[in-house]
Parts: structure tokens; C-alpha cells; sequence
């Protein structure tokens, strides 16, 4: 304390009383900060059951019937659940695949355990497994037929939304969630919400609208430019060029 | 007969016949993997990839087409004479010089030399480039094809349209008279018009006729000048009276 005055005496004396001031005071001012309104969640409307609800393992079938692979119901494009109904997030497919039994109980308890059920609903956009997939039993000789049924898949194209969630709840909030999901499915997935899967699809749109290279895909392709549908899949006819198999490619138009 | 056919057909480089061509027809369903593209394909693929549009901030570069024009030290010089000739003389005129032969321009400089007029050759370049600058950018319109000065620092209309009419290879488009532009036909009418001292000395001898007369009259006798004022009146009261009645007058006047 002594030495604080002492110091301050000798500071008055060299620099006057404004330099004095000046070094020592601290000023303290009251800052404007300017918070987000948050959302509007008046029209949101909680379901009666906001948990994902159990989906069987094995289709109610009387008698089941063993299926050819069709490797097509993973192909390409998905025609149906690709936008949302009553949820703001979800996690959606960018690549085919197939989910089975595991995977939808490792969604349904992960996300059922982690999300509010106060302020948060989920709901599935994919059916319960229905496509048999057949095995030979272990150690069994090749030949004598086709194995016996072993499980059953869901078949999930391209740009599919396999989970929905709602409620008065933020990307933040079910983010993290969804992502711990995604990254455990047996394709290529990721977290939209509305805005971003919009954002997506506009994205695409413009790229298709401001593409400086004359060539397209699709010209070369339906024009049979040089021959060139001798090593195109009819598929490409539809797709551009844009999906090989499951697979899909980003960045093309 | 068939070489025609064939050229009609294969007129289009790069499309084939239908009847030529072969197409994949079957889907090779095979999605577990990323099968390996045919090499055509992946030839189609790396021709057909997305370019985007190129975005530069507004104003950050210069665009490509501008050309930053550096007018030579020549063309400078030849505008600071242009600017000399345009400050010295009284009269320029645009002359379009058609097909005349070095004789016939000799001659005509000899006889324009006569009367102090000279005979100027700038490019057009140049004569463009210094009137867009100047106030007489309204006369570079004048200025296409072979070109010709006719300057005088004294404003000898008459003379040079003389001289200009003994050779008609040269057409008189325009001229700028003390700062004024004049068309051909314009310029033919300056010439006819008198000199200004001329006109001046017009003037001032109409004045001073009218002041010499009234001092005449005014130096008369005054019996004289009150008679000669009484009918003045008369006069003026006269053609009032036979607006008012013009049957009297009719009748009165035999």
C-alpha cells in the first residue's frame, strides 16, 4: 500500500495529475449486447408416443419367400421419403445401403435414450426390415439349393432421410445426437435440418444453371455422342453421371 | 451417288447412324463396389465435370479488353500544331481533297499562297483525337477519308472559294470562321456578305444624315418650319379621317 502511494506521488510529480490518472484507472463501461429471438414454437404440436417406436425384425409374413439380391434397390436416386413431413432434422442418406435389424435398434435406442421427450419428437422414415437375405448354414457343403433365410434388410437409396426429429428443439440441441448416428451407418450419412437440405438442393440446382463447360453429362449421354452409350449404363440415361451403383458422386452436374 | 449419301449422312462429325451404333443395353448391376469405369467413360467423366462460373470482386482487376492507349510522341506533336493552328487563324476550312494530282495541288497552294492562305495536312487520328478535347468537337464529324486545311490568319472567304472554284477536285465541306462552324453553303453566303467597315461606315453616315438634316431644318425660319410642321400634322390626321369616313372622302376628292 505504501509503496502503491509512493508510486503514485512520484508518477504525480513526473507526469502531472492527467498521466496519473490515465495509467491507473481501469474504466469500466456497460456494453449493448443484442440477443437472437428465439424460434417460434407455438405451432409445434407433440406427438402422444415422441419416442421411436420398436420395428420388428422379421416381417409378419405366413409364408416367407426366399428373394433374387436385387442390388437395384440401392441404386441410384431415392423416389420416396427424400423430403420432410413434421420434423426440422434429420439424417439423410448419401449413398445406398442396407439396414438391418442392428442398425435400426442402435438408432432407436441411441436417440431414445439421449433426446428430451418433453420438448422432442422422432419419428422413423424407413420401413421396418422387409427383403430377405438368405445364408447357407456354417459348414455346409456348396450346392443343394439356396440357403435358408437369414435376416431381412430395408433397402435405403440415395438423398433417403432414414430418421426424423422435431419439436422445440434446435439443431444444437439433436445435432450430436444425429451425427453419433450417422456415423454408424452402413452408408455415407449426414445431419439436415429443413433450411440446409433446401440449401442443398438449390446449391445443386445453380450448379446445373451456371455450368461454364458446354459439354454435359447428360447432352453426350442422350445424344449417343461418338457412340458413347456403348459403355454407359442405360441407368446413366437418367442419372447423369451423377450415381455409380450405390455410390454417389458429388460435384457433378 | 453413294458418295453423296455417305457425305449427307456423315455430315454431322461425332454421330453415327442408327444402324451403326451400339448400345448398352442391360445393366451390370453391380453396387457393392465402385466398379472400374471403361476408359471412355472415365474420358466422358473428366470432359463433362462441372466448372464453375468465374467470380471476381467488382473492380479488383482491370477487365481484359481495356488497352491503355500511349499516344506517341509524334501524334503529341502533331496535336500541339494542330492546337497552334487552331489559336492562330481566323478561318479554317475542311476541304475534301478527291484524286488531285501533285500539280493540281501545287497550283492551288500557289494561288492560296497569294493571298496569305496555307494549305495543312493532318491525319485524321490526330484531328479526332485533339477535337474531342476541344470546344470544336463538333467538327469531327468532317473529318473521314482525305482530308485538307485551308487556314488563313486573316478571314479571306472570298479568295479561297475563288481559288478553290478553278479546281473542283477539291469539295469545300465546312469551315470555322472566328469560332463559328459553317456549312458550304454557309460559307458561300460569309463571302457575299459586305466587310464590316463597310457596314460600319454605312451605319454611321445613316446617323449622321438624319442629325444633319434636322439641324437643317432646324436652322430655317421659324414661319417655315411652323407651315412645314402644320402639314406634317395634317399628314398624320389625314389617313385617321379617311379610315373614319371613307364615302366623304371619296367624294371630296375630285
Amino acid at each position: 500500500m505504501i509503496s502503491l502511494l509512493k508510486h503514485t506521488v512520484s508518477c504525480w510529480r513526473t507526469q502531472g495529475p492527467h498521466g496519473c490518472i490515465q495509467s491507473h484507472m481501469k474504466i469500466l463501461f456497460a456494453g449493448i449486447t443484442n440477443y437472437d429471438v428465439p424460434p417460434d414454437y407455438r405451432d409445434v404440436v407433440l406427438p402422444d408416443k415422441p419416442k421411436l417406436k420398436f420395428l420388428n425384425k422379421v416381417p409378419n409374413f405366413k409364408k416367407a419367400k426366399k428373394e433374387a439380391k436385387k442390388l437395384r434397390d440401392i441404386q441410384g436416386p431415392a423416389q420416396a421419403a427424400t423430403t420432410f413431413t413434421t420434423g426440422s432434422f434429420a439424417i439423410v442418406a448419401l449413398g445406398g445401403g442396407y439396414i438391418h435389424s442392428g442398425h435400426i435398434e442402435m438408432i432407436r435406442l441411441t436417440i431414445n435414450r439421449k433426446m428430451d421427450v418433453r420438448t422432442t419428437f422422432a419419428r422413423w422414415r424407413i420401413n421396418a426390415p422387409y427383403k430377405p437375405i438368405t445364408r447357407k448354414g456354417l459348414g455346409q457343403r456348396m450346392g443343394g439349393g439356396k440357403g435358408a433365410i437369414d435376416h431381412y434388410v430395408t433397402p435405403v437409396r440415395c438423398g433417403r432421410l432414414v430418421v426424423e426429429v422435431g419439436g422445440r428443439v434446435e439443431l444444437g440441441e439433436v445435432g450430436p445426437i444425429l451425427t453419433e448416428v450417422a456415423k454408424k451407418l452402413p452408408f455415407p450419412a449426414k445431419v439436415v435440418s429443413r433450411e440446409s437440405l433446401a440449401a442443398m438442393q438449390a446449391a445443386q440446382a445453380e450448379m446445373e444453371h451456371n455450368n461454364q463447360n458446354p459439354w454435359t453429362f447428360r447432352e453426350v449421354a442422350r445424344g449417343n455422342m461418338l457412340g458413347i452409350r456403348k459403355v454407359l449404363s442405360p441407368f446413366d440415361l437418367h442419372n447423369h453421371g451423377r450415381y455409380t451403383g450405390k455410390f454417389y458422386l458429388p460435384g457433378r452436374v | 451417288m453413294a458418295a453423296t449419301l455417305c457425305g449427307k449422312l456423315l455430315t454431322k462429325t461425332g454421330w453415327l447412324h442408327p444402324q451403326t451404333q451400339c448400345v448398352r443395353h442391360m445393366a451390370k448391376a453391380v453396387t457393392r463396389h465402385r466398379r472400374p469405369l471403361h476408359i471412355i467413360k472415365q474420358k466422358l467423366m473428366a470432359v463433362t465435370e462441372y466448372i464453375p462460373p468465374k467470380r471476381l470482386a467488382v473492380g479488383a482487376y482491370p477487365p481484359d479488353n481495356l488497352k491503355v492507349e500511349v499516344e506517341s510522341s509524334l501524334v503529341l506533336l502533331l496535336k500541339t500544331e494542330v492546337k497552334k493552328v487552331f489559336q492562330d487563324c481566323k478561318m479554317i476550312a475542311v476541304v475534301q481533297n478527291n484524286a488531285s494530282t501533285s500539280e493540281d495541288m501545287l497550283t492551288l497552294r500557289h494561288r492560296l499562297r497569294k493571298h496569305g492562305l496555307t494549305v495543312k495536312f493532318f491525319p485524321n487520328q490526330v484531328m479526332r483525337s485533339f477535337l474531342m478535347d476541344s470546344k470544336f468537337c463538333n467538327m469531327s464529324s468532317l473529318f473521314l477519308g482525305p482530308m485538307v486545311l485551308i487556314v488563313s490568319k486573316q478571314g479571306k472567304v472570298k479568295e479561297m472559294l475563288s481559288a478553290l472554284r478553278a479546281s473542283p477536285q477539291m469539295v469545300l465541306l465546312g469551315a470555322c470562321i472566328d469560332d463559328t462552324l459553317l456549312s458550304a453553303q454557309g460559307v458561300q453566303r460569309y463571302s457575299k456578305l459586305p466587310s464590316v467597315t463597310v457596314l460600319q461606315g454605312e451605319l454611321v453616315s445613316g446617323l449622321t444624315l438624319l442629325t444633319s438634316r434636322t439641324a437643317s431644318l432646324l436652322q430655317h425660319h421659324p414661319a417655315h418650319l411652323a407651315a412645314l410642321l402644320g402639314q406634317h400634322a395634317k399628314q398624320l390626321e389625314a389617313p385617321i379621317a379617311a379610315t373614319v369616313e371613307p364615302g366623304e372622302g371619296a367624294v371630296g376628292s375630285p
